[in-house]
């Protein structure tokens, strides 16, 4: 039974889809259900038999507006609560402090990190390849690049979809709500090695979340002898 | 073995008794007698007004492009790109709408019948059609040398393009013109066969009148 | 008695045309629309061998293919990454462009309209002529590219820039140019039939044939018209685009130049949304005409079937978006795009509505061409309801580009226009070949590819549901896939079961052209004009006066009439008629 429907979900608006998801099954599984059984009803009691005449009518204006009118009601139904959960996801950002880097480039993720200066572009930005560790209950937002091509940052458990389009940034969100460890494939087409593009998200406890900080992002200090790697980060402490 | 033939077709006849008419067969009810259908434009006309929207379905395509382009552009024209030739292109635009002038004298000549004056404007509407193509050409060439090519960028990317697609319809145009001024030239158009013309000339105009929208959109905006 | 009207007085001389002019550059629409279907039919074959090789590897990734060996030396039959992209992107480049297309608007477009409103031709057949013979040209540039260096194109059936406007994202170079040339004739070609088929039905129709009095495949193979008119020419703008910025060096879609990637899925999209009306609009017209045929029943509410065909033609402007809700394209477009979206199903409701009721108080015969057209209604409401779940912005997200997406493709696709197709060839075969088809062979091609078309396409609604991704070589990469995999092999068996199915087809088909049984002038007593011509009809279709128009075209079961059909040529005052 467990491959028969949705992956676990782990996000917090992850919820609002999976609920418009099983609405809109329960809907169109009814419509399904009262054409497919009106079809076979009808091709069964009016079947050709010997001495019958068929019914000589062309049509019935109240029956069409009701089956115009019905389907009509139960879309703008379905507009009307698919919109409120599309602006919360797509566009409203909530406010957070905790922002990740994506780059795509043909066929991995590059994450990356602020380091301890909390900031971009700077020296102790920390680049993870193809993996992302972000703590639990705790906005994240990710902001999309690419180098090449079109690729697609997707994480089935997190419900979250959005294509990384080359010479844009694109900021998305996502709160994850358990801890794990989650698939994170490369959903749009980006060239031969498009199946396989794909990296994992960490999703820590607070605990476990500052102890591989610590390990890995703040701890990054460059090794003595890294010299090419100091200078500007001189520089960047000079001008602060 | 067995085909799908159901019942032989019978000779239809009216049951015993029918006198109530059959309502509209889903359609346009009986009461409309059968009649020669006498069209409200001919089908040369009609079709030429379909290419013609085609057309400009596939102009729209690069218009739209181009207007999404420049307007995502921080700066238009890009700096250090070589400005295009307006006055030059304006007078140009000139020389083209007076080709259509020239076709719709043609026009005039074909329903006054008057065989050598058709040919003249014809041969004349062809002339500034052709002057038009020699002058975008030479001011091409320019441009080229001044270095704004298809690959510099959106700016000539667009330029080229546009500019291109519309310098090959006037081509296309002149050729099916050169087309007609032979027949014309041959056996006098009488006005009852002139299809051949008439599609001609509305392409004509179809491509005269799409050029001073292109000079504004690429060159002045 | 007999009505001849002023109009109809051609003058039919029996001329003999030599082989070439009847068989190769015919101008006849007759056989021009049998060229087109021909060439969608033999198309079919290789879009299907693709798609089973597709299905193989899906199964069973990476082994080698059966029978691959033989093309593909160097890996023993074995895909790699990038031919398995050439693979679907060919699959679906060929069904759609080069099957569909063709069969249903080129071939039955081109069969129907004249015999079907009552002309003796196109309005201009060497048009026309011209029409199959640059589609002819394109499919050649398109399988030309099999044959290049690089391989053909590789970019799915979208192209989305910039994996294929530029030639090291791929590696692909001459095939992906192939690709855009071959489109590109394809639009000149496309634009040829439409104008012909717009002018034809406007200009052409005998006396009495009023637009109302049109049958319902007529009305849309004339939408279809105006939208390929209209649709072709966007998609042929941007092919010249990425064609330049591949080989020219513009950079219309590249970002380093100042481009914009998402541009080219605008426009594509502009296309391709009222592309895939003008692949299931014409399949609705078959629809509408085989239910009341062999239900004995006036189709139920004529005009609501016209008029939301109409509304879907103008819909299908304005919902393109919804191929791009995560694009990244702004997202308050993408509300707007999920109310047109949702706006547009319901024509289509109207239309399935009305359907059952054409099959309420019938009297049903369910003959070959029936149960195609049956399977049709059904398949196309499932693939329908499915696109109801990506309409939802935010049920998008989640399902986009996965099998979800793919479950509907095909069932719109194949359960409704390739149905449809199937039905229509079944329904016309008798006047277009003069035979009858074998009833045996066709009911053993129907249940199997009813039975297996659901078993191949039904699970991937499943696998989208669980993520699984569209357009990957190998799922087995994936952990969250794994679980998944036994569906994969179930769909690829049902895959191979639906092309076995087919085999039945091509007997009946072949047979049934040359030894099948002589077709009676009606054999399926129908109302509409092309079954008062003979099987086949000659040249120029009629050979007197024109038939001439007294009713709709789906007078069956009239009370006052003893048969149970009658016919749109019959005089009003033979029916029964008083009012004038
Ligand atoms: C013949 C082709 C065809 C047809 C007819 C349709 C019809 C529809 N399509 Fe589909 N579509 C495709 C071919 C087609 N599509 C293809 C090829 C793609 C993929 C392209 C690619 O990316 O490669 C696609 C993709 C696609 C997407 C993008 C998905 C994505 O990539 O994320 C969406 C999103 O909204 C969509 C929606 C719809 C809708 C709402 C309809 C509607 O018109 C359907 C209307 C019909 C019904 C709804 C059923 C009958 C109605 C009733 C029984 C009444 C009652 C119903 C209710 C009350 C709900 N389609
Ligand atoms: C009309 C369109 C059409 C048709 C008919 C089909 C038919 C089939 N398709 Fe396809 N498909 C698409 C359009 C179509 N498809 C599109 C648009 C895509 C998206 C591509 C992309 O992502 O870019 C796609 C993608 C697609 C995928 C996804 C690939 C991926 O994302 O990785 C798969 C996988 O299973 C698949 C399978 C099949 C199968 C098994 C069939 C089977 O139904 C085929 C069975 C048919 C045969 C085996 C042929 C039988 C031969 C005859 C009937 C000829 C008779 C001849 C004579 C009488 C002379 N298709
Ligand atoms: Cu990156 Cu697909
Ligand atoms: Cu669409």
């Amino acid at each position: 039974m467990l491959d028969w429907w949705l992956p676990e979900n782990v996000s917090t608006y992850g919820k609002d889809i999976d609920w418009l998801f099983q609405l809109i099954y329960y809907i169109t599984g009814a419509t399904l259900v009262l054409v497919s059984v009106a079809l076979v009803a009808f091709l069964w009691i009016y079947r050709d038999r010997p001495g019958r005449r068929a019914r000589y009518t062309h049509g019935s204006t109240p029956l069409e507006i009701a089956w115009t009118v019905v389907p009509a009601l139960i879309l703008v139904l379905l507009t009307a609560l698919s919109v409120p959960a599309w602006s919360r996801i797509k566009m409203t950002q909530p406010d957070t402090d905790f922002v990740v880097e994506v780059t795509a480039k043909q066929f991995n993720w590059q994450i990356t990190y602020p380091g301890p200066d909390g900031r971009f572009g700077t020296a102790d930005d920390k680049t993870l390849l193809d993996e992302m560790h972000v703590p639990v209950n705790k906005v994240v937002r990710v902001v999309l690049k690419s180098q090449d091509v079109i690729h697609s940052f997707f994480v089935p458990q997190f419900r979250m979809k959005q294509d990384v389009v080359p010479g844009r940034e694109i900021a998305q969100w996502f709160e994850a709500t358990k801890p794990g460890k989650y698939e994170l494939p490369c959903a749009e087409l980006c060239g031969f090695g498009h199946s396989g593009m794909k990296g994992w998200v960490y999703v820590h406890t607070p605990a476990d979340y500052a102890k591989w900080a610590a390990e890995t992002l703040t701890a990054a200090t460059p090794p003595a002898g890294d010299a090419p790697r100091d200078e500007p980060r001189r520089e960047e402490k000079a001008k602060r | 073995m067995t085909t799908e033939i159901l019942e032989p077709p019978g000779v239809a006849r009216p049951a015993r008794g029918a006198r109530i008419p059959p309502p509209p067969g889903g359609g346009d009810g009986d009461d409309r007698e059968p009649a020669p259908r006498r069209p409200f434009l001919d089908n040369v006309r009609l079709a030429m007004i379909f290419l013609i929207s085609g057309e400009i379905m596939f102009f729209g395509g690069l218009v739209s492009a181009f207007l999404v382009l420049r307007v995502s552009a921080a700066v238009w024209p890009p700096p250090l790109q070589p400005r295009l030739p307006v006055a030059v292109t304006g007078l140009n635009t000139l020389v083209l709408l007076a080709s259509s002038a020239t076709m719709l004298a043609a026009g005039r000549a074909l329903r006054r019948r008057d065989g050598a004056a058709l040919l003249r404007w014809l041969l004349a509407t062809a002339g500034l059609g052709a002057l038009f193509l020699l002058v975008q050409g030479y001011e091409w060439a320019r441009l080229i040398r001044f270095g704004l090519t298809l690959s510099s960028g959106a700016y000539g990317a667009t330029f080229y393009t546009l500019i291109g697609a519309h310098a090959a319809h006037v081509l296309g145009a002149l050729v099916w013109l050169l087309v007609v001024a032979v027949l014309a030239a041959r056996a006098p158009l009488l006005e009852r066969r002139a299809g051949p013309l008439t599609a001609c000339a509305m392409y004509w105009h179809f491509v005269v009148a799409l050029w001073p929208l292109l000079y504004v959109a690429v060159y002045l905006a | 008695m007999s009505v001849i009207s002023a109009s109809a007085h051609a003058h039919v001389e029996h001329h003999e045309l030599g082989f070439l002019r009847t068989y190769v550059f015919s101008t006849d629409h007759k056989m021009i629309g049998r060229q087109f279907l021909f060439l969608g039919l033999m198309m079919m074959i290789l879009g299907g061998a693709l798609a089973l090789v597709i299905r193989w590897q899906l199964a069973w990734p990476e082994t080698p293919v059966p029978g691959l060996g033989l093309i593909l030396r160097e890996t023993g039959g074995i895909l790699e990454p990038s031919t398995y992209n050439m693979a679907f992107t060919m699959h679906a480049t060929i069904m759609i462009f080069f099957v569909v297309m063709p069969i249903l608007a080129g071939g039955f477009g081109n069969f129907l309209i004249p015999l079907m409103i009552g002309a003796r031709d196109m309005a201009f057949p060497v048009l026309n002529m011209l029409s199959f013979w640059a589609a002819f040209v394109a499919g050649i540039l398109m399988l030309a590219g099999f044959f290049v260096p690089g391989g053909h194109a590789a970019a799915g059936w979208t192209s989305y820039a910039p994996l294929a406007s530029v030639v090291e994202y791929t590696g692909v170079n001459w095939g992906q140019n192939l690709w855009l040339i071959s489109l590109f004739v394809l639009g000149i070609s496309s634009m040829m039939g439409s104008i012909n088929y717009i002018t034809t039905v406007i200009n052409m129709r005998a006396p009495g044939m009023s637009m109302f009095r049109m049958p319902l495949v007529i009305w849309s193979l004339f939408i279809t018209a105006i939208l390929l008119l209209l649709a072709l020419p966007v998609l042929t703008s941007a092919a010249a685009m990425m064609l330049f910025d591949r080989v020219l060096g513009t950079s219309w879609f590249r970002p380093s130049g100042g481009g914009e990637p998402l541009l080219w899925q605008h426009l594509f999209w502009y296309f391709g949304h009222p592309e895939v009306y003008i692949l299931i609009l014409p399949a609705m017209g078959i629809a509408s005409e085989i239910l009341p045929v062999f239900a004995r029943k006036p189709i139920f509410g004529y005009h609501a079937m016209a008029f939301s065909m109409i509304a879907i033609a103008f819909l299908s402007w304005v919902v393109y978006g919804h191929h791009m809700f995560v694009s990244g394209m702004n997202p308050a477009l993408g509300m707007a795009f999920t109310v047109s979206t949702m706006i547009i199903a319901v024509p289509s409701a109207i239309k399935t509505f009305n359907w059952l009721g054409t099959l309420w108080g019938g009297r049903i015969r369910l003959t070959v061409p029936m149960l195609n057209a049956l399977a049709f209604v059904s398949m196309f409401v499932i693939g329908g309801l499915s696109g109801i779940f990506m309409a939802s912005t935010p049920v998008d997200i989640y399902i986009q580009d996965t099998y979800y997406i793919v479950a509907h493709i095909h069932y719109v696709v194949f359960g409704g226009s390739i149905f449809g197709a199937f039905a229509a060839i079944y329904y016309w075969f008798p006047k277009m070949f003069g035979r009858m088809t074998n009833r045996a062979l066709g009911h053993l091609h129907f249940w199997p590819t009813f039975v297996f078309f659901n078993m191949t396409f039904f699970p991937m609604h499943i696998l989208g549901i669980g993520g699984h991704m569209r357009r990957i070589y190998n799922p087995l990469q994936y952990e969250f896939l794994q679980p998944l995999q036994w569906w994969n092999v179930l769909i690829t068996i049902g895959a191979i079961g639906l092309g076995l199915a087919q085999l039945p087809f091509v007997i009946n088909f072949f047979w049934s052209l040359f030894a099948g049984p002589r077709a009676p002038l009606n054999p399926w007593n129908a109302t509409t004009l092309e079954w008062t011509a003979p099987s086949p009809p000659p040249h120029l279709n009629w050979g007197g006066a024109l038939p001439t128009v007294y009713r709709g075209p789906y007078e069956y079961s009239v009370p006052e009439w003893a048969e149970d059909f009658l016919p749109q040529t019959v005089p009003a005052a033979r029916a029964g008629a008083r009012r004038h």
